[in-house]
């Protein structure tokens, strides 16, 4: 009977194993060899959850174009011949993303790895490509400690953060929105927007009435909006994010706050703006770090992105084409993929795309760039699908980045 | 044997026979088949996934304890396995010393904090069980969320080292790390089984099966399930220590409600009350959920959910419970032993269960 059982337990476990689809073993020498030829690039995000479409499999389709872009620009002197797109889904867990990202450098042979929203995952990657030397361009992620206490010479934060985000209350203010409510979830990310904010409030000349934080995650904003709404406050900032973002505007039109007080959004993409509808969040201003509907150069990428996926990016698309499409010009002008020799071309470079206007990467790995405060257009004013966005300032690369975070030693 | 086939009645032969004798092989066979497999593990799957399916088969085999013999299902077991995780890491980073150091004071952290909260939720069983230990579950992760001096909030602990007295392959290498930190799964995966097989865990069964009677022999129950329950989340925090220090950070992961339910669909995937079989589920749970997250796969949440629906419905012992009533079926012929896994599902105290059947050989001796 004995010998039933151990066969039967035998094929369990290497049945489990070929699922693995991956050998183990002891460390090979030379792992996947950074010269070996081939340049592979991986996306790692959320592939099923909540953050899917605002960087998800589209993030792939980004990338894909900077290739294309790439390849079209260099023809037969592309220093990168063969380019290969690997993707994995972190399922927004910090301790799933790292696993993932240990085989995507170590058994997948990835060069790169991008993309990365969540900030908790964001960060467990960076520890991962600091001890293998890999590159990591973060896009999706908010996060000051990348490019803070957390930063190390392989890691570099591309797109946005929220220190950044807070920019955009400056031009609020400017625009005669003097007085503010800040709502905010209690955790670190609603912390560190709220601190951000009210600093960017005050250094612009307005004020902060109060600060309400409230329990994450959080389905009855309704005493906080009563709460906000009794100050009678020019602004009322909500600094959530996600489901609680959605979750908080219905409440706020319910309550008919439309009239009262503007609404500023801490950190908005704009597919959520297309999954609540253009008339919930009608005439709410925002941080944009990009748009697509901004000028000639965007829209031609969009319109190339609309025909592959059936929606616009997001400024977080945007930016991993970006990041990819940076980082093949810095093989090509490093003439290899080794990473310390891109890192190189990459350190202090000015850097000009679609997504990056006036680009530069700073000493702590910060990619600075022009930003913008849009608005929520009017219903009435939406001539197309997607056409959401008014964008009321830009705010110049230096100015929308606060300056090198002192808590980075590399 | 003296069995016959016609008859319902359940006679047992007094000698020693056949059956101890497989019995005995058997209490080897499985250790013997696991400790086995955990060494060759690494060099089958990749050595971090290899070291993600020991922590979380040590984490099932904590909850089994509990769940497969003490009979009430902990449904916030993620709060030791995450306390612990968060004490290791923090020891870790800020004093230096060598890892499994660090991960014997989160595990014995996770067992203190186990001691109030299992005051007040042993008093009650079944569902009532379950949802106290989730409340309380839920307060360590508020807790957790809030405590971002230590914890680090929403952003996690980052940078635990794999301090190991400088041996550097240790440290940087994940396979060899693996070896390093094996013997501390292994050791607790002993000390579940000998607590499980110790007269303590047959009173536990005792109790599981009727408590009404272990009060009334004179146990005192609500102790020997807070012991079980301390023993448990030592257990659970060994494993989230485990975990910490391979991954090189913690998150609120951790500590979230879906950890707990993660571990407990492990379980009951590979065999309440066998022991074993949490490691099975375990491995099948972690491999599967990889394979799926490279595989550009968008749904992960329906298959886990999928297997686990067919597990309920159609493998109720889940698959080594299945195994091993199988393997007891073709032994007997369909005959004899009515339940799966005697030898590792172990029957309660004698004279708990014992009515009006002869004692087997092993119901002579009175729990201690």
């Amino acid at each position: 009977m004995k010998s039933r059982t151990v066969p039967m337990i035998a094929v369990t476990f290497v049945s489990a194993a070929m699922l693995a689809g991956c050998a183990g073993g002891p460390p090979a020498q030379d792992g996947s060899a950074l010269s070996d030829g081939k340049v592979v690039i991986g996306i790692l995000n959320d592939q099923s959850g909540v953050y899917r479409d605002l960087s998800g499999p589209n993030s792939r389709v980004a990338v894909e174009l900077a290739i294309a872009d790439y390849e079209a620009k260099y023809g037969d002197e592309a220093v990168a011949t063969d380019i290969e797109i690997i993707t994995s889904d972190h399922q927004n867990k910090p301790d799933v993303a790292n696993t993932q990202a240990q085989q995507m450098y170590d058994r997948r042979g990835a060069d790169i790895i991008l993309d990365v929203p969540t900030s908790s995952a964001a960060l467990a990657v960076a520890e991962v490509a600091a001890a293998k030397k890999r590159l990591f361009i973060d896009v999706g992620a908010a996060t000051m400690e990348l490019t803070g206490a957390a930063c190390n010479p392989y890691t570099f934060h591309w797109a946005y953060n929220t220190e950044m985000l807070a920019k955009g209350a400056s031009g609020v203010v400017d625009n005669g929105g003097e007085s503010w409510v800040i709502i905010y979830p209690d955790y670190a990310f609603g912390q560190g927007m709220n601190a951000s904010f009210t600093a960017s409030i005050e250094g612009a000349g307005g004020t902060v009435l109060e600060s309400i934080a409230t329990p994450f995650p959080n389905d009855n904003f309704s005493t906080f909006i009563t709460r906000a709404a009794a100050q009678n406050p020019d602004v009322i900032g909500i600094m959530a994010a996600g489901g609680d973002l959605i979750n908080f505007v219905k409440q706020y039109n319910q309550a008919g706050m439309q009239d009262q007080a503007a609404l500023a959004v801490g950190l908005m993409f704009i597919t959520d703006i297309n999954s609540l509808g253009v008339e919930e969040f009608q005439g709410t201003t925002f941080t944009d770090a990009w748009y697509w509907d901004y000028d000639e150069q965007n829209r031609e990428f969009a319109d190339r992105f609309l025909q592959l996926t059936d929606a616009r990016p997001t400024f977080a698309h945007a930016g991993n084409y970006s990041a990819a499409f940076q980082y093949l010009e810095a093989i090509q002008r490093a003439g290899t993929d080794d990473a310390d020799a891109v890192i190189a071309e990459l350190e202090g470079a000015k850097l000009e795309d679609l997504f990056l206007r006036n680009g530069e990467v700073r000493s702590d790995h910060s990619v600075v760039h022009d930003s913008y405060v849009a608005r929520v257009k009017p219903a009435a004013d939406v001539a197309e699908a997607w056409d959401y966005e008014e964008i009321i300032s830009t705010i110049p690369a230096e100015e929308a980045f606060s300056p090198v975070n002192s808590a980075c030693t590399m | 044997m003296t069995t016959s086939p016609s008859s319902a009645v359940r006679t047992f032969p007094l000698a020693p026979t056949p059956r101890s004798r497989w019995r005995v092989a058997r209490l080897i066979m499985w250790p013997t088949i696991a400790f086995v497999a955990l060494l060759v593990l690494p060099w089958v799957v990749y050595p971090p996934i290899a070291m993600d399916i020991a922590a979380w088969a040590l984490f099932a085999m904590s909850i089994d304890l509990l769940l497969g013999f003490g009979g009430v299902l902990s449904f916030g077991h993620a709060a030791y396995w995450g306390s612990s995780a968060y004490l290791t890491g923090w020891v870790a980073v800020n004093t230096g010393v060598p890892f499994p150091v660090a991960i014997l004071i989160g595990a014995l952290g996770a067992m203190v904090l186990a001691v109030p909260i299992g005051m007040l939720s042993v008093r009650r069983s079944g569902i009532y069980f379950a949802m106290v230990t989730l409340a309380f579950g839920q307060m360590i992760y508020f807790i957790a969320n809030q405590l971002s001096v230590i914890t680090g909030g929403e952003n996690g602990l980052q940078g635990v080292p794999k301090t190991f007295f400088g041996i550097e392959a240790v440290e940087k290498e994940s396979f060899f790390f693996y070896y390093a930190a094996i013997p501390i799964v292994v050791l607790g995966a002993l000390a579940a089984w000998r607590i499980v097989h110790s007269p303590f865990g047959r009173v536990l069964s005792g109790i599981r099966d009727n408590p009404e009677r272990v009060r009334a022999l004179g146990y005192d129950v609500e102790r020997y399930k807070l012991i079980a329950f301390v023993l448990s989340a030592g257990l659970a925090g060994l494993a989230g220590g485990v975990y910490a220090v391979s991954h090189g950070f913690v998150s609120l992961q951790e500590v979230d409600w879906t950890t707990s339910g993660k571990v407990v669909l492990m379980t009951v995937l590979g065999g309440i009350g066998t022991l074993w079989g949490g490691p099975i589920g375990a491995a099948i749970i972690v491999l599967l959920e990889d394979y799926l997250a490279s595989a550009g796969f968008e749904g992960i949440g329906i298959v886990t959910g999928l297997i686990f629906i067919v597990c309920v419905v159609l493998f109720r012992k889940g698959i080594l419970g299945t195994i091993l009533a199988f393997v007891d079926r073709a032994r007997t012929g369909g005959r004899g032993m009515p339940r799966f896994g005697r030898a590792d599902r172990l029957a309660a105290p004698d004279s708990v269960t014992a009515t009006n059947t002869a004692h087997d050989e092993e119901g002579n001796h009175a729990p201690r």
